[in-house]
């Protein structure tokens, strides 16, 4: 009978002796956002190590993508990071883009950065309410679903799902928009931009979040380049480093936006970032919307992708960091193979530095501002 | 005599079923009222507008399996759900609805509510020792830790309204707010108020310090392995104890059963009123803030009430001696 | 579907010796109308799950809204997402750890039968939750809206009580040939 790695403790963390206990946070556990299982190792209420267990989400993505042809892959990008379907159905289709070296019209790519900035910010509102619950408090986290539900209700309207969207498609998108959305995206943005500050005014101020939440978990820019963690992550130790802007895709050069950094890497600094960003994102969106031109919305591709002979290496940025898509084909309907680097599995290896030493609250604060999702990290 | 016993019988079973009618719809009104503040509806369908739901919470509760984890410690295990609630219970006791109406006017009220209070306390300790589990075992030992350290600065708080009204007798001390601004010793006790009611979330395990049992962080805390009816017990004990915190912060602090008008028939309505609002603030509290940390929760308790809570004592005496008669 | 005791709950330690049919009416009353959830969310149907516990969808209306995170205080364990071999334990495990009686919604294409992910090649994930503990309720959805899963709900509330919370809608009651 083999022993179930479920149940077995690795032996990577020291034999115990003196007063340390492990403690098994494990893979159903309210404050690890999902099935990760981290086996702490502590001193009373110190943790000395903490190992995260990794696996219990594993779904077969590459495979299943050497074995689906190109548009059959499609539905499968959205349920790696659901909270941020349409950033990994950009990376998709961007990716077999470049490859096939396929046009995509530009209203298309207008209605493409809508959405996909619309999802930044219903994933960093979601966030936002998670990472309060771990510290305690619920009620931030039902006005963000509050808002969050508006932004599904505009996606909704335009791509039929609420949560896990395929609605690309290699040359273009799937169906094109209405003016009645571009008209509730901008009342949208309005009233967004109008609630904000009750954000703000909730959590921001607040004394105990913020005794939570400063000098807690700094990472330095050094650290954080060696672990390659990437994303909000990277810059809240200051490091301007975002793929939109560093290797533009898509059509992100013609819009304006700030890149936000934070400067202590710590927990207050992620959290500022992305409140900043979800500013950020209402500014392309409003660009986007004020300057979107007619025309086409989906150019004209086979309906069998066959790719020519190549690989292919595609980097987005999702809400969580650099997502890198690549490819290689060897010809053929189906991929010869797929690999996706996601930003979760590199945020996650800078946890099990961070939380040594730390008290348990603490940990599971840090846990919750790195923002994992854990389906991505497994794959 | 025998009348005597009969009707102090008679005056607890009273007393109690309406204390339980009052815990019961306690936690409707919490979910009510917190759902509100976010931006939903509690519970509305099981009878109208959900009154009926904290019946059908205690029914279902009541007819669980009792799960017992086999290397809990057996008599302590059952033990300490109960110790918690008879703790929180006996101290209804000594309070005074009215003018003349408590089950037990006795001298030493106040003290006697503090002792009671840190007997629920260590039912908490007793439930995270005796579930034989980690995360039970963690619950305890900050349960235990938070309880110690409020209690003094809760005692402390009160020390003053104690040396105002010279006496520890609940009724006395209601008595002798008549000569103060508004009839209320909130106003010249600022400081006590403010130490008493920020202690009293500690000493109920309420947020912003409900570390023992916090929810995102230790499952369940102390009360991880307790299943159906024993889960409902420290739920009650917790409750109880919410009511009991609100009816001495009431006493002490807001005048007691005294009000701007007589209303007939019905003494108690003032007492009720603000128990009332000191229990929505409990609820408004927990709606709003985040979680301390536990050694935050340390220092805020040794640090800041402490001190401030021995100032208020000084300066309460120095007022008495010299500017007061 | 089939026989399960559904009313008395999967998992009863044993049936009871006397039947005494109002008080099991009441029982059953009551238990329909607190069934408080597991937080079991594996995948993406958790975040629908969520959303059904949020301000619109509001899950708390019909007392199902006390999300517990200890498996000894909770009556429904709502599957939400994909189970893989390696997992599987731990559902196991959690399901055996909550007091009877007890009550699983499989929610979600995943948690069904394999979803997306029943291929033939398949080596990591279970096809199905009902492979490792009785299911009473099955929402399928890739994922479900909030609103199936709050039928959901109502659908286990009239497996404990006989009736129906809300009428169906005609369309759902005249079957097609």
């Amino acid at each position: 009978m083999t022993t179930n790695p479920a149940t077995t403790i690795r032996h990577s963390l020291e034999p115990i002796g003196d007063e340390s206990f492990i403690l098994n946070l494990g893979p159903q556990h309210p404050g690890t956002h999902g099935v990760l299982r981290i086996i702490v190792k502590m001193d009373g209420e110190y943790v000395l190590d903490a190992d995260p267990v990794l696996g219990y989400g594993h779904r077969m993505q590459e495979k299943i993508a050497e074995n689906m042809t190109y548009s059959q892959m499609l539905p499968y990008m959205a349920r790696m990071d659901y909270l941020a379907a349409l950033s990994y159905n950009q990376a998709w289709v961007c990716a077999v883009e470049k490859l096939c070296e396929y046009e995509v019209p530009d209203r298309a790519e207008y209605i493409r950065i809508i959405t996909v900035e619309l999802n930044r910010i219903s994933s960093h509102l979601l966030w936002y309410g998670a990472f309060l619950l771990d510290l305690g408090a619920f009620t931030p986290f039902l006005q963000a679903f509050a808002d969050r539900e508006k932004i599904l209700d505009l996606l909704e309207s335009v791509t039929g799902s609420r949560l896990t969207y395929c609605y690309y498609r290699f040359g273009g998108v799937f169906q094109d928009i209405t003016d009645s959305f571009l008209c509730n995206v901008m009342d949208y943005i309005k009233y967004l931009r109008e609630r904000l500050p009750s954000y703000h005014d909730l959590v921001s101020g607040n004394v105990i979040f913020q005794h939570r939440t400063s000098g807690i978990g700094a990472i330095t820019c050094s650290d954080a380049a060696e672990y390659g963690v990437t994303g909000p992550i990277l810059r809240g130790t200051g490091i301007s480093y975002d793929v939109r802007r560093n290797e533009p895709y898509s059509i992100y050069q013609r819009f304006h936006f700030e890149v936000p950094t934070g400067e202590t890497g710590g927990c207050q600094a992620r959290y500022t970032v992305r409140m900043q960003e979800i500013e950020q994102s209402l500014n392309i969106i409003e660009q986007a919307v004020t300057t979107i031109p007619d025309g086409p919305i989906k150019s004209k591709v086979p309906k069998i992708i066959k790719a020519p002979e190549g690989e292919v290496a595609m980097a987005v940025e999702t809400p969580r960091g650099e997502l890198v898509v690549y490819i290689v084909s060897r010809g053929g309907k189906t991929p010869y193979r797929v690999k996706f680097r996601v930003p979760s599995f590199s945020n996650l290896s800078i946890f099990q530095k961070l939380a040594r030493g730390k008290l348990l609250q603490d940990v599971l604060g840090i846990l919750g501002s790195l923002d994992l999702v854990i389906p991505e990290i497994d794959r | 005599m025998v009348i005597e016993i009969l009707l102090t019988i008679l005056l607890i079973v009273v007393v109690f079923s309406v204390i339980m009618l009052h815990v019961a719809y306690a936690t409707y009104f919490e979910r009510k009222v917190i759902g509100h503040m976010q931006v939903r509806m509690g519970p509305m369908r099981v009878g109208p507008h959900g009154l009926l739901q904290p019946i059908a919470d205690g029914i279902k509760l009541f007819f669980k399996e009792d799960v017992f984890p086999e290397t809990a410690d057996k008599p302590t295990f059952y033990a300490a759900p109960i110790i918690c609630l008879v703790a929180a219970l006996t101290s209804i006791a000594v309070i005074p609805f009215w003018e003349g109406m408590a089950i037990s006017d006795i001298n030493i009220g106040l003290l006697f509510i503090l002792a009671m209070s840190s007997l629920a306390g260590w039912g908490v300790v007793l439930a995270g020792w005796a579930s034989n589990s980690k995360y039970a075992f963690l619950g305890g030992l900050r349960a235990s830790a938070q309880i110690i350290s409020y209690e003094i600065a809760m005692g402390l708080s009160i020390v003053g309204v104690m040396m105002m009204a010279g006496s520890l007798n609940m009724s006395e001390i209601v008595k002798a707010q008549a000569q103060s601004p508004f009839g209320i010793y909130a106003i010249p006790q600022v400081l006590g108020f403010f130490v008493f009611l920020v202690a009293m979330l500690a000493e109920t395990n309420r947020t912003p310090f409900d570390m023992p049992e916090c929810e995102s962080e230790l499952v369940a805390g102390y009360c991880t392995e307790y299943a159906g009816f024993r889960f409902a017990l420290f739920f009650l004990g917790e409750y109880v104890g919410m009511i009991v915190m609100a009816s001495v912060g009431t006493i002490c602090f807001l005048g007691g059963w005294t009000g701007p008008f007589e209303v007939p028939f019905f003494p108690i309505i003032w007492f009720m009123l603000k128990v009332y609002f000191l229990i929505f603030f409990f609820y408004w509290v927990r709606a709003t803030l985040p979680r301390y940390r536990y050694d935050q929760i340390m220092a805020l308790g040794w640090k800041v009430l402490i001190p401030l809570a021995l100032g208020n004592v000084i300066l309460t005496g120095i007022m008495k001696t010299f500017v007061w008669h | 579907m089939e026989e399960r005791g559904t009313a008395m709950g999967t998992g009863s330690t044993l049936p009871p010796i006397i039947h005494i049919a109002q008080l099991e009416k009441i029982l059953n009353l009551a238990r329909a109308n607190s069934l408080w959830p597991l937080t079991f969310g594996l995948a993406c149907c958790a975040i629908e799950m969520m959303s059904a516990a949020g301000p619109r969808f509001d899950l708390d209306r019909f007392g199902a809204g006390v999300f517990r995170a200890t498996p000894r205080q909770a009556d429904v364990m709502i599957v939400a997402g994909t189970v893989t071999r390696k997992m599987a334990p731990a559902v196991v495990r959690l399901y055996d750890q909550m007091p009877a009686p007890k009550w699983v919604i499989a929610m979600g294409n995943c948690a069904i039968s394999g979803g997306p992910f029943k291929l033939g090649y398949n080596y990591s994930v279970v096809e199905g939750v009902d492979n490792l503990i009785p299911v009473d309720v099955y929402v399928p959805g890739c994922p479900p809206r909030p609103e199936a899963l709050i039928e959901a709900f109502i659908k286990l509330q009239e497996n404990l009580t006989g009736t129906r919370r809300f009428p169906e809608s005609p369309e759902a009651t005249t079957e097609t040939a």
